[in-house]
């Protein structure tokens, strides 16, 4: 398509191009990635209009969705079973754990049904690929903007009915901003393993959408990492996205402690992981899409 | 030299059923023997070349016109030019933007307006969003749909929306544009300024590859033909001679290679070729709506025989109708026949269908009858002629299989009682 965007060969004009049946080299792949950033922010806000796109209460559903199941979960943990919550209220702890954790949780999924949504953009026309799974985060950070505004509403009332404020101000926020950038770097990690697969096995989502249940308890979300013996607590930062959840919870509530080995190991496993989701998925891309 | 195709291939491998191990497992298991590096297992039959050693060179300016029956590698070709797929081996060269036009609304949101769509493609084609919006006025100038910028494309007519698509490609400053199919719909009045626009930019050194069904919109628009068959080159050059070969082979070839796709001969009788027409007889690639077509199955007896044809309309892989003949014809004696069956206006909706033909022959004196059949004998596409843009702003954009014209009525009723 674009004259850039192909392998430019050794000899010839400026523009020329070819074809061949290896793909072109890394650095070719990000020049190429650049020259077609426009369209991802058009993937991307087409996924956002498509998010509730056909529903009458489109806002509303917005803000319910995400605020219901916070409501239940916190008289469930909060008032029932009384889970400390480092000594904030369990509501703003909750939500906060939460808030990083859906990001998680919603990119991976969406960008694990990316490849299979935009199939018919894929079999017609060329772009780089890699911009479909990319592109997929949209939604989930349009998710991760409404818990924000909720944990900073809640965080006013709070003050107002106690005078007590419990969000931290200052330089702790670009640790909150560096946290949800490694809670989104882990989903397309992984994703980019899943989105292929999504195209040829449709159990792939189930599968994963079963098993984030699961990874959800074994990360620090619900309760504080404080609860858990200290003996054990590496046990639990095996998990990478623990010690994204307890960053992200430190940095913006100001409770528990900065994991520093844990969060330095997580982005090691998510830059390994992540490499080799690149790998495959530009190897395999082109094959699965001949195959949809 | 503005396009060069060495030794180009393309491997598809056919799907593969569950029992002989499709799936998950086989998946699974070819992983496995790739960390075990054992070799993978040599059979493999299902493979199949949609190319295969394609090599040719075209020229800057040529409207290369691209022919063959329904699996010659055509639209494989446009495919790995417009790099949506990967060639397995060979290699394509050339130098220039190279734009795509393989399917109508390919690469256009259809809730958005056409300002953003053209927005959209120009991301598409690396051009910048600045630079796009200048072109903008050009393009939906030439695409004559100024006055529905703003409306979201699901709101437009068929016509309309290959207007846009036409109008936008061409304004990518491409080298080589790529058309499958859709150049030859659309109202005459249109197709001509593209042809006029495509010829203007061919004088510039645009190279049009250009597929179609169509042979006399190929001899109307072409500079060259290639005709190719079975993933490779059958006869490449004058596009008269090269269409009036690939017709006659049409017509006369009993293809032993499609015989799995339905038997096509018997010692009585055999299909010979199915082709659409127009009211006057001449073979047409595309039906226009307003006006009645007819399928033709033309076949060749060899002995006495009454015959009875029959065609399977289909769209979207579903069977819209079956036509069948109300009663044996007889023949006068053995000799070249054709059947024509009549589609009437107004009766076709704007989508592409394909036609399967069957062919019962009954010879006197024998019970029995045999029935050959032609699968996917012929596709063409219905579109709505001199479709103005006034008398297409309300059409619904939705289509069904059908879309044939009711007499309506209304009348005043009178209550009971009254």
């Amino acid at each position: 398509m674009a004259p850039e965007a192909v392998r430019a060969s050794a000899a010839g004009a400026p523009d020329a191009w070819s074809i061949e049946p290896a793909r072109a080299g890394a650095v070719e792949m990000v020049r190429e990635l650049w020259r077609y950033r426009r369209l991802l922010w058009f993937f991307a806000i087409e996924g956002i209009q498509g998010m509730y796109a056909g529903t009458s209460l489109g806002i509303f559903w917005l803000f319910a969705r995400p605020l219901f199941p916070i409501l239940i979960g916190s008289f469930v943990f909060g008032s029932l079973l009384e889970v400390p919550s480092d000594g904030v209220p369990y509501f703003l702890f909750f939500l906060s754990g939460m808030s990083v954790w859906m990001l998680f949780d919603r990119s991976l999924l969406w960008v694990t049904r990316s490849m299979d949504q935009q199939r018919n953009l894929l079999k017609k026309l060329y772009f780089p690929r890699l911009l479909v799974p990319i592109s997929a985060v949209s939604r989930a950070l349009v998710y991760f903007f409404i818990y924000m505004a909720l944990i900073i509403g809640t965080a006013i009332y709070i003050f107002v009915n106690t005078g007590r404020w419990y969000l931290a101000v200052g330089p702790g926020w670009l640790v909150a901003i560096g946290a949800s950038l490694m809670a989104i770097l882990s989903a397309l990690a992984i994703g980019l393993y899943t989105c292929v697969l999504q195209t040829k096995y449709k159990d792939v989502r189930f599968g994963l959408r079963y098993s984030m249940g699961f990874w959800m308890y074994l990360t620090p979300v619900i309760y504080p990492i404080s609860q858990v013996p200290p003996n054990l607590r590496w046990v639990i930062y095996l998990n990478p996205m623990a010690s994204v959840v307890e960053t992200f919870k430190w940095s913006l509530l100001g409770v528990g402690q900065l994991p520093v080995v844990p969060l330095l190991s997580a982005m090691l496993v998510v830059t390994i992981v992540g490499a080799g989701g690149v790998r495959y998925f530009l190897n395999s891309e082109a094959a699965s899409v001949d195959d949809m | 030299m503005s396009l060069t195709i060495e030794n180009l291939g393309k491997r598809y491998y056919l799907e593969r059923s569950s029992e002989d191990g499709g799936g998950i497992r086989a998946t699974l298991r070819a992983f496995r023997d790739r960390l075990l590096r054992r070799a993978a297992p040599a059979e493999d039959a299902r493979e199949f070349w949609a190319l295969r050693n394609l090599t040719l060179s075209v020229d800057p300016g040529t409207i290369l016109g691209i022919i063959g029956p329904n699996g010659a590698g055509k639209t494989t070709l446009l495919k790995i030019l417009a790099r949506v797929t990967l060639p397995t081996e060979g290699r394509a060269s050339g130098s220039g933007r190279v734009v795509s036009l393989l399917e109508l609304g390919a690469g256009f949101d259809a809730d958005l307006a056409a300002r953003d769509n053209v927005i959209m493609n120009a991301a598409m084609n690396g051009i910048s969003r600045s630079e796009a919006l200048d072109r903008l006025p050009g393009i939906l100038e030439f695409a004559e749909i100024e006055r529905f910028s703003d409306a979201p494309l699901k709101h437009y007519s068929s016509g309309m929306y290959l207007r846009l698509a036409f109008s936008v490609a061409i304004n990518m400053d491409p080298r080589i544009l790529l058309a499958d199919e859709i150049l030859a719909v659309g109202d005459l009045a249109f197709q001509e300024r593209c042809l006029q626009k495509v010829e203007e930019s061919g004088r510039n050194g645009l190279t049009v590859l250009f597929v179609s069904h169509d042979m006399e919109a190929i001899m109307r628009v072409c500079t060259k033909v290639l005709w190719l068959d079975k993933g490779q080159v059958q006869k490449i050059g004058d596009p008269e001679e090269v269409v009036g070969e690939y017709q006659e082979s049409v017509w006369s070839e009993l293809d032993p290679a499609r015989s799995e796709r339905g038997r096509q001969s018997s010692r009585f009788a055999a299909i010979r070729g199915v082709k659409l027409l127009n009211a006057d007889g001449s073979e047409i690639g595309a039906a226009p709506l307003e006006q009645d077509v007819f399928v033709a199955i033309g076949f060749e007896a060899f002995k006495t025989v009454s015959v009875k044809g029959a065609i399977d309309l289909n769209a979207h892989r579903q069977l819209v109708f079956r036509s069948q003949d109300e009663d044996f014809r007889e023949l006068p004696h053995p000799g070249l026949y054709e059947l024509r069956v009549r589609i009437p206006a107004h009766l076709l909706s704007d989508i592409t269908y394909q036609v399967s033909a069957s062919l019962t022959t009954l010879r006197e004196g024998q019970g029995r009858h045999y029935r050959l059949n032609a699968y996917d004998a012929l596709s063409f596409l219905a579109y709505r002629q001199n479709q103005g843009v006034e008398a297409t702003k309300r059409r619904p954009a939705k289509t069904g299989l059908l879309a044939p014209r009711f007499d309506w009525d209304v009348k005043e009723v009178t209550p009971v009682g009254a």
